[in-house]
């Protein structure tokens, strides 16, 4: 079990631990077609993506690295703090052979209620260090001598 | 092009249908072991809360869990559903995505063929468990155009809300699909 993250020892600019995934292969990518059942040709026939729809090649998809972005603050946060919030765009395109790093840099923290909130810049770097899913996230904490994070999670304990 | 730049496809049906919400739908079947299984597995997430009972047992949540994300994937072809998906796969346009945008909304009079996902605004409240059922209903927020580099995309932007069948709140989220 990973130690509880208190908000006290989180400060403005910190980086949570990077969660790095790959290098991503094909057979990656239908693992992942095959277990949400998504048929899009764009991620398993290289002639359809780089000849109808004219793509590098084919792609990983986006359903796909929304969970890894989940998954390094949800890592994180662990089981006594909260993964509330998380926005991001889909700006760039993956292909097998990447690396993918999700990252976070803590922007601002609030005590809010009885408990600590989190704001976080986050995204998705392939082995290059482009960002191809920007985004932001709130997590939310337990304060060192503070009742625990209620869950399921009612945003009303932060009133 | 030039002309495409004139294409207003905002029109009243289109119109018509912002802010239609949906009726609480529920997924074809529960939660599976094995479907969360292959979740992690493809995500390769391995945590014991998806799958070692004994361990979540002894957390928050009682009992193993999906991923955060999972109820969005959880809307599956139903088994009455005789309509092979893949039917017309022999087409060389078919590209194997649907453009009902969600069950329970009604598909957009929109020519365009292309269909992109622009991203998500998530806010999470808790994590289904194996066996629950879940529950989604949708909403046109909000359809608008804009002029892209290969010409006009219409922006589709749907909140989705999930919830387990005896009412516990899972997640929200705002996604935008781009059509052009």
């Amino acid at each position: 079990m990973a130690e509880t993250v208190y908000f006290e020892t989180v400060a403005v600019g910190d980086d949570i631990p990077v969660l790095a995934k790959g290098p991503m292969t094909t057979a990656h990518i239908i693992r992942w077609s095959a277990a949400m059942e998504n048929w899009h040709k764009i991620h398993y026939d290289w002639r359809y993506a780089t000849g109808h729809d004219g793509l590098p090649d084919v792609l990983i998809n986006g359903s796909w690295k929304q969970h890894v972005l989940a998954q390094v603050l949800v890592d994180w946060a662990g089981e006594t703090g909260w993964l509330w919030k998380m926005n991001f765009q889909y700006r760039g395109m993956n292909i097998p052979g990447d690396t993918l790093a999700a990252w976070g840099r803590v922007t601002s923290r609030s005590q809010r209620g009885r408990f600590g909130v989190v704001d976080l810049d986050i995204g998705l770097k392939d082995q290059n260090g482009k960002e191809g899913s920007p985004g932001t996230a709130s997590v939310v904490l337990p304060l060192r001598d503070g009742p625990p994070v209620p869950y399921p999670f009612d945003p009303a304990a932060l009133n | 092009m030039a002309v495409d730049e004139l294409v207003d496809h905002i029109t009243p049906e289109v119109r018509a249908v912002i802010g239609a919400r949906s009726d609480w739908l529920e997924a074809p079947h529960p939660v599976e072991a094995s479907e969360v299984r292959r979740f992690f597995q493809a995500l390769m997430d391995p945590n014991p809360r998806f799958w070692d009972t004994a361990h979540a047992a002894g957390t928050r949540y009682g009992d193993v869990v999906a991923p955060p994300g999972f109820p969005v994937h959880a809307f599956r072809r139903p088994a009455e559903e005789l309509n092979d998906s893949l039917a017309a796969a022999g087409d060389p346009d078919f590209d194997g995505v649907s453009r009902a945008m969600r069950p329970g909304l009604p598909k957009l009079p929109v020519p365009l063929s292309g269909i992109l996902n622009g991203g998500y605004e998530y806010e999470f409240f808790s994590y289904p468990k194996v066996g629950e059922r879940i529950q989604c209903r949708s909403a046109y927020l909000d359809i608008y155009q804009k002029l892209g580099k290969a010409g006009p995309m219409v922006l589709v932007v749907i909140e989705d809300e999930y919830r387990t069948a005896d009412g516990r709140p899972l997640l929200k989220s705002l996604n935008t699909m781009i059509m052009r």
